[in-house]
């Protein structure tokens, strides 16, 4: 079987005064149809970056300067950039990491959920005046269901005039209303209420099964992860540094850092385990080659680590760049 | 806007109002020279005759009395006569001023024309070599003495190419029936292709010497806000969307962008009628900047009373106009 989305040893660097910055370092990543894989990893280790690499929506000084992205079996980062701008959106979407920012002050909601639609509409009546019906139609739909209340009245509001958790939603519905094959949403519960997190992640599964589409869930919290998803990659200074089920992940962590991580989360089954917070922090200087990734942080940390480590497969799917631990 | 912020705004505006008339009034009251000396100049007036003609301009009356006699009189439109001209001097500006109208509103539009596509392509190529050729230029258009820049324009388009004209608001040949005043507008009405041409003609050179300031600034205001606007989020989803560069960049970018460009530009519209001055005066322009020069010059006092409380007027009024359009353009202030 081909994957929905294959990546092949991406690498996006930026190009800085200080020196080039490796924000992505030789990502592999596959996704499935209609599976829901979680991404987590802290601040700074190349979550966003992989995927706007993925959109093609890296900005300078950053590119992308190596490794493939196939999307349906076809290597989208040769393709011309209007081919490309016509994936975006209608096969592959995202939603932004901030809901409050992602969104035009100076437009209305109607008019930012159209355009999605208006971008792509090849199925579209042709006479104006049916066309416009038509987009009303689709927009009033879809924000019915991601569950913006009295959606009809509300499609000349501005974003200001809606909650955090309701302008999440709306940034959702941009991004679905062309009914896309896979969803990137990049964190997006972060600027929310904790009471409204819930809901937005029950709408990204429900809207997961309504539209058969996968997901792709960018988190900085294991826990949420592994209540959503049925994979996870591990993210660490631009690599991935274990991937597999999320079974395999929780049970036999492989990697140090996914062990710190796994340490440093409350578990309801287990009240009275102490949290330890994983010592140290992620810097831009960790994501030099050469050598473990996290070997600044690591307590296993000896010679062999001072080289460039490969994943190496544990079977099942479950893979880990680390020479140290091998279960 | 809300009614209230309205209301506050507008009383705000009184107070400014109230103040400007003070200072006009003042500066008037203590500038040196008799008006009565000035009025009747050499002649052999008799030392009744000035008393009278002091009584009669209300000369000899206690200061506050005179101000608000003042007030009263501007609110009315009444400035008084004209030393020389013997005319009223409200009649003088109302007869100039359609001449100056048109010479800013045509150097406002040139401005904006060639201000916004440039700042827009200034900064969506940041660092490029358009950019800061158009950074160059804007230093070049700010730091330029108007005066100057008139002046090479004259030498370059009227004497050396013999391509425009160069005094005037229209040939003398050319007969416009008034309606606005405005001849572009006039001779449009009057159906004279001829005669509009000729204004135009008239127009170009005043009209670019008058505008490129404001060109300049106006360029700066866009290209910052542009680069403020391309680095947003919103941006950067507009284009996970699928939208055309096009489209993002207008209907995204722009929408944001001029809202401070439009701002910015109702405030240096008061700014021009500054450099209307130099301008008229240059160009031998029949307008309200060069009627202020003659007053100043011929120590004129009601003339240049009345325009300079109209220029102040004007000038408040115009940022008055740039916090209303501030708000109405944004919709996150206009609740
Ligand atoms: N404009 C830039 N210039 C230089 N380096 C950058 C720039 N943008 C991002 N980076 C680099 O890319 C790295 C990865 O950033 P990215 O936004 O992908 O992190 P993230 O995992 O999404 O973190 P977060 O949880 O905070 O969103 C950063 O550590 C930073 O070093
Ligand atoms: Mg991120």
């Amino acid at each position: 079987m081909t994957a929905l989305l294959a990546i092949e040893g991406l690498q996006t660097f930026f190009a800085t005064p200080a020196g080039e910055i490796r924000a992505v370092d030789g990502i592999d990543l596959e996704v499935a149809a209609g599976e829901c894989l979680g991404v987590v990893g802290e601040s700074g280790s190349g979550k966003s970056m992989a995927f706007l690499s993925v959109m093609g929506l890296v900005r300078r000084p950053g590119r992308v300067v190596a490794g493939r992205i196939l999307l349906q079996g076809e290597d989208i980062l040769g393709l011309a950039p209007a081919a490309r701008r016509g994936l975006r959106g209608r096969v592959i979407a995202m939603t932004m990491q901030d809901a409050l920012t992602a969104l035009n002050p100076a437009l209305t909601v109607g008019e930012q959920v159209a355009e999605t639609l208006e971008a792509h509409a090849a199925d579209l009546p042709t006479g104006r005046a049916a066309r416009r019906r038509a987009v009303r139609a689709r927009v009033v739909e879809i924000l019915g269901l991601v569950g913006l209340p009295d959606a009809g009245r509300r499609l000349g509001d501005y974003p200001h005039q809606f909650s955090g958790g309701m302008r999440q939603r709306i940034m959702i519905a941009c991004a679905l209303v062309c009914r896309p094959r896979i969803l990137v949403a990049d964190e997006p519960t972060t600027a929310l209420d904790v009471t409204v997190q819930a809901q937005i992640l029950d709408l990204i599964g429900d809207m997961r099964r309504e539209l058969g589409m996968a997901v792709v869930l960018i988190s900085h919290d294991l826990g949420v992860v592994a209540e959503r998803c049925e994979r996870v990659a591990v993210f660490y200074a631009g690599q991935v540094v274990e991937t597999g089920a999320v079974r395999d992940i929780l049970d036999r962590p492989a990697h140090p850092y996914t062990r710190g991580l796994l340490r440093s989360i409350p578990r309801l089954d287990d009240p009275g385990r102490r949290i330890e917070p994983i010592p140290g922090q992620l810097t831009p200087a960790d994501a030099r080659p050469g050598r473990c990734r996290f070997l600044s942080r690591c307590a296993l940390a000896a010679p062999p680590c001072r080289a460039d480590i490969a994943l190496a497969d544990l079977g099942r799917g479950h893979r880990v760049r680390c020479v140290r631990l091998r279960p | 806007m809300s009614p209230i912020k309205l209301l506050e705004r507008l009383i705000q505006l009184g107070f400014v109002l109230f103040g400007i008339s003070l200072i006009v009034f003042l500066m008037m009251e203590a500038t040196p020279g008799d008006p009565v000396e000035i009025m009747l100049g050499d002649s052999l007036a008799s030392a009744e005759q000035k008393e009278l003609l002091r009584r009669d301009m209300g000369l000899d009356r206690p200061l506050v009395a005179r101000y608000l006699h003042f007030v009263g009189n501007a609110l009315g439109g009444e400035f008084g006569q004209s030393f020389f001209h013997r005319r009223p001097v409200a009649d003088l500006i109302l007869e100039r001023l359609p001449a100056t109208i048109e010479l800013t509103l045509v150097a406002m539009v040139v401005a904006v024309a060639v201000a916004i596509p440039l700042g827009i392509i200034a900064a969506v190529h940041r660092g490029g070599l358009l950019d800061r050729l158009a950074s160059v230029g804007a230093m070049l258009g700010v730091s330029m003495p108007g005066f100057w820049f008139g002046i090479l324009l004259i030498m370059l388009f009227a004497v050396r190419l013999h391509l425009l004209p160069v005094a005037g608001r229209i040939g003398y040949s050319h007969e416009v029936p008034a309606v606005t005043g405005l001849l572009l507008v006039d001779s449009l009405i009057a159906l004279q292709p001829a005669s509009f041409l000729a204004a135009l003609g008239h127009l170009v050179l005043p009209a670019v010497t008058l505008g490129l300031a404001m060109a300049a600034i106006l360029m700066r205001v866009t290209r910052t806000a542009m680069l403020e606007v391309l680095s947003q989020d919103y941006m950067t989803f507009a284009e996970a969307k699928g939208l055309s560069r096009r489209r993002i960049l207008v209907r995204h970018g722009l929408k944001n962008a001029l809202i401070p460009t439009v701002t910015v530009a109702a405030i240096e519209t008061g700014s021009l009628l500054g450099g209307n001055m130099i301008v008229e005066t240059i160009f031998a322009w029949p307008g309200l900047g060069r009627l202020v020069v003659e007053a100043i010059f011929a120590r004129n006092y009601p003339v240049v009373q009345a325009c300079v409380l109209f220029y102040a007027v004007t000038y408040v009024l115009l940022n008055f106009v740039a916090d209303v359009l501030y708000t109405v353009l944004n919709p996150k202030v206009r609740l």
